[in-house]
């Protein structure tokens, strides 16, 4: 078992060593890229440009920078932006995560109550219209890109029924801190919290339903119906603890990605400083420094969840624990 | 300079008018309250002898002084310079070449210290230690400087400046006589700082200054917080008023379309990013008590790369000048009342502006309408017809439909013509570089200050071109020899007469234009939507909006 | 006698696996609605050159001051707010006329239905071609990996896994930004920056992983198979067994992918275009509308509204024809829909 785990654990390196390099090569050779002309300002003389590129050290070659953003992102933690100069990059990310946490739990909350509702209740009925109309509409959720989805609610909140009692309430966009203003950050969520869980409600109930379904043909199932137990009883107790397996690893995969910064196109809908519209802000700018640390962050949580959904797996499963 | 740099505003103000009319009474009953203005995003470095951005120019006013200082007065008042630290405007001796000043005392800055000639000095040496982007183009004319440029770490400006504390006076000599100098001093790059900031360049971390404000919070991500000076006290209506909200709050991170919708909802007051397009109908009616709109020195133009194919061609850049239609674009940039087309480099109301137009169906002193057939035969003639064009645009909504528009004319005229939007950021330093090869870009320029030679001199000057760097303003590459003459002709005489070197420069612009190294597209008006509660909006035409000198109760 | 071996000849004929499936798939009817659902709109979508002929109107031409008849009078495409400060010029919104700026005009004078016909060309054509070249190189690396293991397997599967880990998104955005700029030069193969081939080979190469683990997976499990097992005992060279044991087995999989792939490239295409590094201008594709419609959302919601509306029912239809193509050919499949 631990070796088991070491094995994870130098999988995990290995993957964030080779995304580091990655994201170094591919911004390397980007023309128009020249930190050093951006950072001394417009029209400085070329000698203004050499002091410049000298002390960043831009003249070095491309193993020397790596390892030197590597050094100063994980050793010394004074790694700074390129663009904004003297503004260290590690702590203003870890400043943007509350942001998108808070996105992401509470569109996770939402999904799982309503993925759950719709994945029973469709599983209950199946076959019927109930059935049909749930899982199609999941399916309409599935089939809507994000951003589109966030402009639409948008252009209703915000501008053509905003002054309806309906809509009255929703905020500027923008995001509000929960220590600053704790009604107020409610309120800004709020649609973004329905736009990114509408597309996961979809795929989650319609998961869940095909999950709850298979399990209902299994032999075990069919005991529990002989031996005369309710099939509500046996819906719920039995034949949903084994879909939820698949459910949880999903969810858990899925869930990673998004703190990681997944949820880009919402947060650039709606405004929201998280770590995904830093991310989308730093390619548009080109900051090397913020967009490495931010691909190194989301990444790490990637793996992080495809590990953590590994051990549950093991755990749960005690098939797989003996394989 | 670029939009985010400061904006100059035209009209002559010559340097030397000390004439100071009344200054507004400062109204005490709408002291305090927090404004709130909201952007896109942050500028840059908050280092104010480095930042090059309308975005903090427009608010260093009311936290760093220099020795001079543009007047914050209402309109065109805003070209005057007026004495800042200094006691008055300096005699100059020694054939315009040494200037001294006699420095204010009891001035603190906002850490408590006083302003001493220590500091004074050692901010002049700051500019060439933190390699200030105009340390060559601006201050390379202080005796001292090129040592210093070329060892930025060791400046001492030996002779250059030199500073006397028992008679708190500053003695500045230059290499020869520089009539724009106190211009030069009243920029934020010449701000005077305590002699220990630090040698390179800050970041986000706050300077001292020693206006009624001071930076109290930063985070580039987020936003912005000046917080008023204790220790700040009027020495100066003119050169540096107190301001009315206690705090200022400058939050980053909002769409355009999101600030416009915050601004009608009172939650901000005040937008620093243009309204998008479909927005102005809603704000030019529902809101039009809210809006202000100035006339500016600037220009949108499309540099044409005079060393490359097609444009080599003088043919080639005359049919696309002749092509363009001017008013599809100010319709596309908001409509008439936001801007006007032009078809020379100096905007209108500029020193040395005199209307002529010679790209349009009848050529004269105005633009009436584009000359397609023209254009198709000078392509014809040129014997670039079906060459590959790539136009380059910044990818934000009026820069690209802009972009959108010229390829589609490009192509009506001959030319296998294709878009290339990129990002804000880069955009500017990538058509600079020559190693890009770019044909045809879309740019804007802002003027630094007053001065024709900003436009001129600046642009198409062959001293601003530089093979292989990001930093080549000179675009298009010109470089012609008659027209560097005429311009070292106009410097050397405007030292003596400037209305004579002004006349000087009207001949350039007209040389320069027909050259044609750009195809000038219009002169863009500026437009400020500010919340209901805001009052007292006065507009300088150097420093656009005066942000402190409105109130919020 | 005769009588009891006349029965027992009849042998029923037993149809082909494919014949099966594809019964299978006639009888589902959502599957058949949404197949011809898609084929509609792929037609309508080809007949783009046929419709702006007709209409009069290039799409890709800016016409800030066309003017068109509408209810017998002449009206120009960009009008100029004339109230209070007479700021803005707003186009005009949908006509519902048939050939006459049916659904209004965009903010260059251009017709917005010619152009959601063009657009949906391109969406289309980039999604195709996507899956295409996904599913070429996961077969690829899914068979080697998969059928020769050891270190091959290892380095290919560290590589699929560094490539996974970078999340979909910004590994697009990424290599978006770095490419629309300059163009991809390998030596051999050149694209232009400008060109459809750049996204087409982007969000190809980036929903490798997606494909190729599940392939690998299968072709793990069919190696160790008894008759693969066989042939290689027989002595079978590797590239015949690859291609007439395990490719065919593979290929159900394969198909099943196809319009799931097609769907999710179509959301990724728009998107990327939706943040401007996916299809250039003056090309359109669904997600460039949209971004259109963006500036003009308060004012003409119908520019952003329609091509948005378009692709929900784009994919839906792929969405409903891959759960069918599945159920058909493979029930017990675990490949879910939807998964990014």
């Amino acid at each position: 078992m631990v070796y088991a785990l070491l094995q994870r654990l130098g999988q995990m390196l290995f993957v964030m060593f080779g995304i580091s390099v990655l994201v170094f090569l591919i911004f390397f050779a980007t023309p128009g890229a020249d930190p050093a002309a951006r950072i001394a300002g417009r029209n400085a003389s070329p000698e203004v440009l050499e002091a410049v590129r000298k002390s960043f050290g831009f003249d070095q070659p491309f193993y020397v920078q790596y390892l030197t953003m590597m050094k100063k992102i994980f050793i010394t933690g004074d790694l700074t932006s390129f663009v904004n100069r003297g503004w260290k990059v590690v702590p203003a990310v870890l400043d943007t995560v509350p942001v998108t946490l808070s996105l992401v739990i509470g569109a996770a909350v939402l999904w799982v109550v309503f993925a759950l509702i719709i994945g029973i209740v469709a599983a209950a009925t199946r076959g019927s219209w109930i059935d049909k109309t749930l899982m199609v509409l999941g399916l309409i959720g599935i089939s809507m890109p994000v951003y589109w989805l966030g402009e639409m609610l948008n252009l209703i909140t915000q501008s053509r029924y905003h002054d309806t009692w309906m809509f009255s309430w929703v905020p500027p966009l923008g995001y509000k801190n929960f220590s600053d203003d704790p009604k107020g950050w409610f309120l800004t969520l709020v649609i973004p919290w329905i736009t990114l869980s509408i597309l996961y409600i979809g795929l989650y109930g319609r998961v869940l339903r095909a999950a709850i379904v298979e399990s209902l043909q299994e032999d075990y199932i069919r005991t529990a119906r002989a031996k005369g137990l309710s099939e509500t009883r046996i819906l719920l107790r039995h034949a949903l603890r084994t879909s939820l397996v698949a459910f949880v690893t999903l969810f858990g995969l899925d869930f990673g990605a998004l703190v990681g910064g997944s949820a880009l196109l919402t947060e650039v809908v709606f405004g929201l400083q998280g770590v995904g519209k830093l991310t989308y802000d730093a390619l548009l700018n080109l900051d090397l420094p913020i967009i490495m640390t931010t691909v190194l962050y989301a990444s790490f949580f990637v793996v992080m969840a495809n590990a953590v959904v590994d051990v549950l797996y093991m755990l749960i499963d005690p098939r797989v624990r003996t394989a | 300079m670029r939009k985010w740099m400061l904006a100059g505003a035209a009209a002559l103000a010559l340097a030397f008018t000390a004439v100071v009319p009344a200054q507004a009474e400062y109204q005490a009953e709408h002291r305090g309250g927090t404004m709130r203005l909201v952007a896109r995003s942050a500028a840059g470095t908050l280092d104010p002898q480095i930042n090059y951005t309308l975005q903090y120019w427009q608010i260093y006013q009311s936290v760093y002084s220099g020795l001079t200082g543009f007047k914050k007065g209402a309109g065109e008042e805003g070209f005057e310079v007026v004495p800042n630290l200094a006691e008055e405007l300096p005699a100059v001796t020694n054939d315009g070449k040494t200037y001294t000043f006699k420095v204010r005392k009891g001035i603190k800055f906002s850490d408590g210290r006083d302003v001493t000639i220590k500091d004074v000095v050692a901010s002049f040496q700051r500019i060439f230690k933190v390699s200030s982007p105009t340390s060559g183009g601006f201050y390379s004319v202080i005796v001292g400087a090129d040592k210093c440029i070329a060892t930025p770490a060791t400046c001492t400006l030996e002779g250059g400046v030199t500073g006397d504390e028992a008679a708190s006076t500053v003695t500045i000599n230059l290499t020869r006589a520089d009539p724009e100098f106190l211009f030069k001093l009243a920029v934020p790059h010449a701000s005077i700082l305590p002699a220990d900031a630090p040698a390179t360049d800050a970041g986000s971390v706050p300077i001292p200054g020693t206006g009624p404000y001071f930076f109290s919070a930063y985070d580039p991500n987020k936003g912005l917080t000046m917080s008023r000076n204790p220790n700040f006290k009027v020495w100066s209506e003119a050169a540096m008023p107190d301001g009315y909200p206690d705090v200022v709050q400058y939050d980053f991170g909002l769409t355009d379309e999101a600030e416009v919708t915050a601004v009608m909802n009172g939650e901000a007051d005040w937008m620093f990013d243009q309204p998008p397009t479909d927005r102005l109908s809603e704000i030019g009616t529902k809101f039009k008590d809210q809006v202000y709109i100035n006339t500016l020195t600037a220009w949108w133009y499309a540099p044409m790369n005079t060393r490359l194919a097609p444009f080599d061609n003088l043919k080639a850049r005359q049919a696309v000048n002749f092509a363009i239609d001017r008013k599809a674009l100010v319709n596309l940039f908001g409509g008439p009342v936001l801007a006007a087309p032009v078809c020379q480099v100096l905007p209108p109301g500029f020193p040395a502006h005199a209307p002529y137009c010679p790209y349009t169906k009848d050529p004269g002193e105005k633009w009436s309408a584009p000359d397609i057939e023209r254009a198709k035969q000078l392509v014809e003639e040129s014997g670039t017809k079906g060459q590959k064009v790539t136009v380059i645009v910044e990818d934000t909504a009026v820069s690209k439909s802009i972009g959108v528009y010229l390829q589609s004319v490009l192509k009506e005229i001959g030319y296998d013509a294709e878009l290339k939007p990129i990002s804000p950021n880069i955009q500017f330093t990538y058509i600079q570089n020559t190693n890009n090869k770019v044909q045809i870009s879309v740019s804007q320029w802002y003027q630094d200050y007053p001065a024709a030679s900003n436009f001129l001199n600046v642009l198409f000057g062959c001293s601003s071109f530089t093979e292989g760097s990001d930093s080549s303003i000179n675009i298009a590459g010109f470089c012609d020899e008659k027209v560097e003459a005429k311009m070292k002709e106009a410097f050397t005489l405007a030292a003596t007469d400037q209305a004579a070197a002004n006349k000087i420069w009207t001949e350039v612009d007209k040389m320069v234009t027909d050259a044609a190294p750009a195809a000038p597209l219009f002169t863009p008006k500026h437009i400020d939507f500010v919340s209901k509660r805001l009052g007292n909006f006065q507009f300088n035409a150097q420093f656009y909006w005066m942000v402190t000198q409105s109130w919020v109760q | 006698m005769s009588v009891i071996s006349d029965t027992l000849d009849v042998t029923p004929k037993s149809r082909g696996p494919w014949a099966t499936a594809l019964r299978r798939l006639l009888r589902d009817q959502a599957a058949v609605a949404a197949l011809v659902v898609f084929i509609v709109i792929v037609v309508f979508c080809l007949l783009a050159p046929a419709y702006a002929y007709w209409a009069g109107t290039d799409p890709f031409k800016s016409t800030l001051d066309a003017v068109i008849k509408l209810n017998g009078q002449d009206v120009p495409v960009m009008e100029q707010s004339t109230e209070g400060l007479g700021l803005g010029y707003t186009p005009i919104g949908p006509t519902w006329q048939l050939g006459n700026y049916f659904l209004g005009a965009d903010n260059q004078g251009r017709d917005v239905m010619a152009r959601l016909l063009y657009g949906g060309l391109n969406s289309l054509f980039i999604a195709g071609m996507a899956t295409v070249v996904t599913l070429f190189f996961a077969t690829l690396i899914g068979l080697a990996a998969g059928f020769f293991g050891g270190i091959i397997d290892t380095l290919l599967s560290r590589f699929l896994d560094i490539l996974w880990a970078f999340p979909v998104y910004l590994l697009a955005i990424s290599l978006s930004i770095v490419l629309i700029a300059q163009g991809l030069n390998l030596g051999i193969i050149t694209i232009e920056s400008g060109s459809l081939w750049l996204p087409i080979f982007i969000i190809g190469v980036v929903y490798v992983p997606y494909v190729a683990r599940p392939v690998r997976g299968q072709v793990l499990a069919l190696r160790e198979s008894e008759f693969v097992l066989a042939a290689i005992g027989l002595g079978v060279p590797s590239h015949r067994i690859l291609l007439r044991d395990i490719l065919p087995n593979v290929s159900t999989t394969l198909i099943v992918f196809v319009p799931i792939m097609m769907a999710l490239n179509m959301i990724t295409e728009s998107a990327l275009s939706f943040l401007s590094i996916g299809v250039q201008p003056p090309d359109a594709s669904w997600g460039t509308i949209i971004q259109d419609g963006q500036t003009l959302l308060y004012t003409r919601p119908m520019v952003a509204l329609a091509p948005g509306i378009a692709i929900v029912i784009t994919v839906l239809a792929l969405n409903v024809l891959g759960d069918g193509l599945r159920d058909a050919l493979d029930p017990r499949s675990k490949i879910r829909i939807g998964r990014s």
